[in-house]
């Protein structure tokens, strides 16, 4: 590439493009942090709002004209606060209200309206939450409602407790709040312009060297992202400061207008109020932050801001992986190269680009997606989770894995003899291989047999008997794995019978291991014998006669020409046709799943069914794809196997 | 005749015999879901066997012939269950996933086929590959991208994108192995006349492939109308249920709804083993075809 393109210009126009992808989305997340602080901190004040109402509700009995006092005044002091609720559940009456609507003749109290009934269910749900958490003695179950009112702001809902039970709810409507003010992007485009500067000043003193304008341009890229990171770091921790100070100042107010509504209604003292308490999440578990004398605890709010330092800090490494992989591509010339490749083949990659972007996004993004939750504690609770967190928060390496290959506990010795651990995975492992050896093994013998006297030249009826033994392969296998369950049924299946015809006694099929793996064995031998049989008549079909002529002139027993010629012959399709129906009965999913259901107790699953009941019958989705993970590595490495001993793919 | 004399060492009457025993074990449950369905109730009993049961009345019970011969399940699964509901969403998906499968697999395969670019036994071994990648592994991601991602559940296009493009990898290894045995010569002359790169492929090879054409058809088809795990996970509402999902729902869980079930399973099954019947010689000698090929 004597004379190839510019070095420098390259490594410029990858450091352009390195730089506007990194500032891109460093400002990206910078706005949506700050959007995320801004909406934390407004939800934390109406938190304290509506606790410090919810606790002077509490003091003032929960009902009557004292709740109505002290209540609302309050609420109507509070600037932030457009309309507050409170509702009794005895009697389903509204106490209190500052709505605008609850005027007139709907002014509090008063009995709720038909059409008020949501409030009411809102009520006994936090009540059954407080419930549930005091009985578990956890947090599982939020206490306050949150949700966002169309005119953007928040509505809330807080349990109204009176000597420690739930007897109402106690709602308010917060104002819109405050957008975040403008987050600058004159920072990050000087960063981006003092950046291209530097390169392009330092570039005309180094000349075309390749190695050194690498170097020179990462280095600019690392210090731009340093650059970045620090200002970032630098803002948000301001934002976070402002939201303590806010909430702070929060609880004091509330505290004044709580203790001056008390000392008006004469309730008593307001120096026994919570004001600490009311800085909480929606569980009601107190930050701790904000101390009952409204100042800030300085060590927690450090903590805060070391947590967050140290998130930005990934967040941003992240994005310099990403845009120095950008810069390398394009600066070493990778991308002209795979652009010329592009452009070479053209018409092909336009013909793949549909299958593949399909594949991609529907089979590859998945599959890579389901190997990264093998990593992960994901389950049913966590799955609203971004996709972040699963790298930090839910990340557990390889225990998933350990966990599932490390426990070989698969038979307890006891009084009664071995008992077997069913979800132990080799137990599973094994079941699998009788389950596949067992179907293969008949499918390819009958399909054999069947295929060989179809063969027989000149039999009455052939293509009849053709049709129907084709049949079970024509039927959706659901179909007949439910059918076969009915006449596996214990009291009216026809098995049943057919066995008490002769005499015998009704088998319970489905409550010993072996007659219900039989079961299912039995379905899945009946209805993969059709493909077999196929593929061999198709392979007889195709060998020459002349063959057998020649044989039986040599003298050749019968025996002898099938050893000799029918086998061999058939070989080359069979083997391929052999292979694949190890990996569909493998996998086999219908029918295990349908039949037995793994019953007794999963002593029949096979590794697929195993893998399914994990994830959507103990919602441990993390577990299960690790499941998977290693179901997909066994089948990987017999396909690989029979790869090298069959060489099926070669000329590909 | 040459062959009767080599086989003429076995009598045919026991090579029958052998055939009929094994029709009978073919047949059997077919006939038993065709007398359930058509017994006019719901129970698995082809009759009700007396307490002191003889031998006769014991035959009498496996044979699969209904006490009464009635329709009713028939017209009730139409009408007091929304099977005809099912049955109109699995049409709507399946032809959906045949026309886009199809589509996807032809132009892909035909790539695979002519052209040698960079990727292309890198993109043929990842199809490959893909057919081992576990169905319960895929589950979760695919929920998350269709239903959370791309908001696609209980929704049609969310159910054909995932059917079309898991049938891609088979489709396109047996179509690929039909384009192969089309002379390039054909299109080489076509070429020379003028013809286009998409004239050639939709006006030469495409009607060259029809056999081929025809089992990546009946492949996506069979694949959409049978599936039945996926539509059970992405379809949460009971009226986009396919046909599969809804025969589960009549004899799953403590539904022991036999008569239904044996109804819709007849009118589910009958078109795909027509239709599968009709193409069987396609399916046969494209899979024997790529089978020996390697």
């Amino acid at each position: 590439m004597s004379a190839g393109p510019s070095h420098r210009r390259r490594f410029a126009v990858g450091l352009a493009a390195a730089l506007v992808l990194g500032v891109g989305l460093f400002q990206w997340s910078l706005v949506r942090a700050r959007a995320r602080e801004n909406s934390a901190r407004a939800e934390r004040v109406a938190v304290v709002a509506l606790s410090a109402l919810a606790e002077i509700a509490e003091r003032a009995g929960g009902t009557g004209d004292d709740l109505r006092r002290v209540v609302v005044p309050v609420a109507r002091e509070n600037p932030s606060l457009t309309a507050i609720r409170v509702v009794a559940f005895d009697g389903l009456s509204l106490e209190a209200s500052t709505a605008a609507a609850d005027s007139g003749d709907k002014a509090a109290p008063r009995r709720l309206a038909r059409e008020e009934k949501p409030l009411y269910d809102q009520g006994q749900r936090l009540r059954a939450a407080v419930e549930t958490n005091r009985q578990e003695g956890g947090a599982r179950k939020e206490e306050i409602e949150m949700a966002r009112t169309p005119s953007g702001g928040l509505a809330l809902a807080a349990p109204l407790e009176k000597d420690g039970s739930v007897v109402g709810l106690v709602a308010v409507e917060t104002s819109p709040f405050p957008k975040v003010s403008g987050t600058g992007w004159l920072f990050p485009l000087l960063v981006l312009v003092i950046g291209m500067a530097a390169y392009w000043g330092g570039a005309l003193a180094i000349g075309e060297r390749r190695g050194v304008l690498a170097v020179a341009a990462c280095a600019l890229l690392v210090v731009a992202m340093v650059v970045l990171a620090r200002h970032a770091d630098g803002t948000l921790a301001a934002d976070l400061r402002a939201s303590e100070s806010t909430v702070a100042a929060a609880v004091a107010a509330e505290e004044a207008r709580a203790a001056k509504a008390l000392q008006d209604a004469s309730l008593g003292d307001a120096r026994t109020l919570h004001p600490a308490a009311w800085d909480s999440d929606l569980f009601r578990r107190p930050y701790g932050i904000v101390r009952a004398d409204g100042t800030l605890d300085e060590a927690k709010v450090q903590q805060g801001l070391a947590a967050g330092a140290s998130s930005i800090a990934r967040v941003i490494g992240t994005y310099a992986v990403l845009a120095l992989a950008v810069l390398l591509v394009i600066g070493l010339g990778l991308a002209a190269r795979l652009g010329a490749t592009l452009r070479k083949h053209r018409q092909a990659y336009a013909y793949t680009f549909p299958a593949m972007f399909g594949m991609l996004l529907l089979v590859f993004l998945p599959f890579l997606y389901g190997v990264l939750l093998s990593f992960t504690d994901q389950s049913l609770y966590t799955s609203q989770a971004p996709v972040g967190d699963l790298f930090t928060k839910l990340w557990i390496g390889f225990k998933n894995f350990t966990d599932i290959l490390g426990d070989f506990h698969v038979a307890t010795r006891s009084a009664a003899g071995l008992v077997w651990n069913y979800q132990n995975i080799y137990w599973t492992l094994g079941i699998t291989i009788i389950w596949t050896v067992t179907n293969v093994a008949y499918g390819v013998g009958m399909g054999l047999f069947l295929a060989l006297i179809l063969n027989t030249k000149g039999l009455l009826a052939r293509p009849i008997y053709r049709v129907i033994f084709i049949l079970p392969w024509a039927m959706p296998n659901y179909i007949t794995a439910l059918i076969w369950k009915g006449m596996f049924h214990q009291q009216f299946g026809v098995f049943n019978q057919i066995i008490q015809m002769f005499g015998g006694t009704p088998v319970s099929w489905f409550e010993k291991p072996a007659t219900s793996l039989f079961a299912c064995i039995a379905t899945n031998a009946w209805l993969s014998v059709p493909f077999m049989m196929v593929i061999s008549l198709g392979a007889l079909q195709s060998i020459s006669a002349d063959l057998y002529e020649a044989a039986r002139v040599d003298g050749a027993t019968r025996w002898q020409q099938f050893r000799s010629i029918t086998l061999p012959s058939l070989k080359p399709a069979l083997v391929p046709a052999v292979i694949l129906s190890v990996i569909w009965t493998f996998n086999m999913f219908n029918i295990i799943y349908l039949v037995s259901a793994g019953e007794p107790g999963h002593s029949t699953e096979i590794l697929i069914t195993q893998a399914y009941k994990f994830a959507f019958e103990q919602y441990r989705y993390g577990y299960a794809a690790a499941y998977s993970v290693v179901i997909f590595a066994i089948l990987l490495a017999y396909g690989i196997w029979q790869n090298k001993v069959t060489r099926a793919t070669e000329g590909i | 005749m040459t062959s009767g004399r080599r086989t003429g060492e076995f009598p045919h009457f026991p090579l029958h015999l052998i055939l009929l025993i094994y029709v009978v074990v073919t047949l059997y449950p077919l006939l038993w879901v065709f007398t359930i369905g058509f017994s006019g109730q719901q129970s698995l009993m082809i009759v009700d066997i007396p307490s002191n049961a003889t031998l006769l009345d014991r035959l009498r019970a496996i044979m699969p012939w209904p006490a009464h011969l009635s329709v009713s399940n028939f017209t009730s699964v139409f009408t007091e269950q929304p099977f005809a509901r099912w049955l109109l969403n699995s049409v709507i998906v399946a032809t959906a996933t045949t026309i886009l499968g199809v589509f996807l697999s032809c132009t892909a395969a035909y790539a695979f086929s002519r052209f040698r670019f960079p990727g292309r036994r890198a993109g043929l071994m990842s199809f490959l590959v893909s057919q081992m990648f576990p169905g319960t592994l895929m589950l979760i991601p695919l929920y998350i991208i269709i239903v959370q991602w791309l908001g696609l559940g209980s929704n049609f296009i969310g159910l054909i994108l995932v059917y079309s493009i898991t049938a891609i990898p088979f489709c396109v290894w047996m179509l690929k192995g039909y384009f192969d045995t089309i002379p390039k010569e054909l299109e080489e002359s076509a070429l020379m006349d003028g013809a286009s790169a998409a004239t050639i492929f939709y006006r030469i090879v495409l009607p060259l492939a029809k056999p081929a054409v025809a089992v990546t058809a009946l492949f996506s088809f069979m694949g959409a109308w049978n599936e039945f795990i996926q539509a059970a996970t992405f379809m949460d509402k009971a009226t986009m249920y396919t046909a599969p999902v809804g025969l589960r729902f009549f004899v799953g869980g403590f539904s022991q709804q036999w008569g239904y079930f044996a109804a819709g399973a007849i009118v589910t099954a009958i078109p795909i083993v027509v239709l599968f019947l009709f193409l069987q010689k396609y399916l046969i000698s494209g899979l024997t075809a790529g089978a020996v090929k390697g």
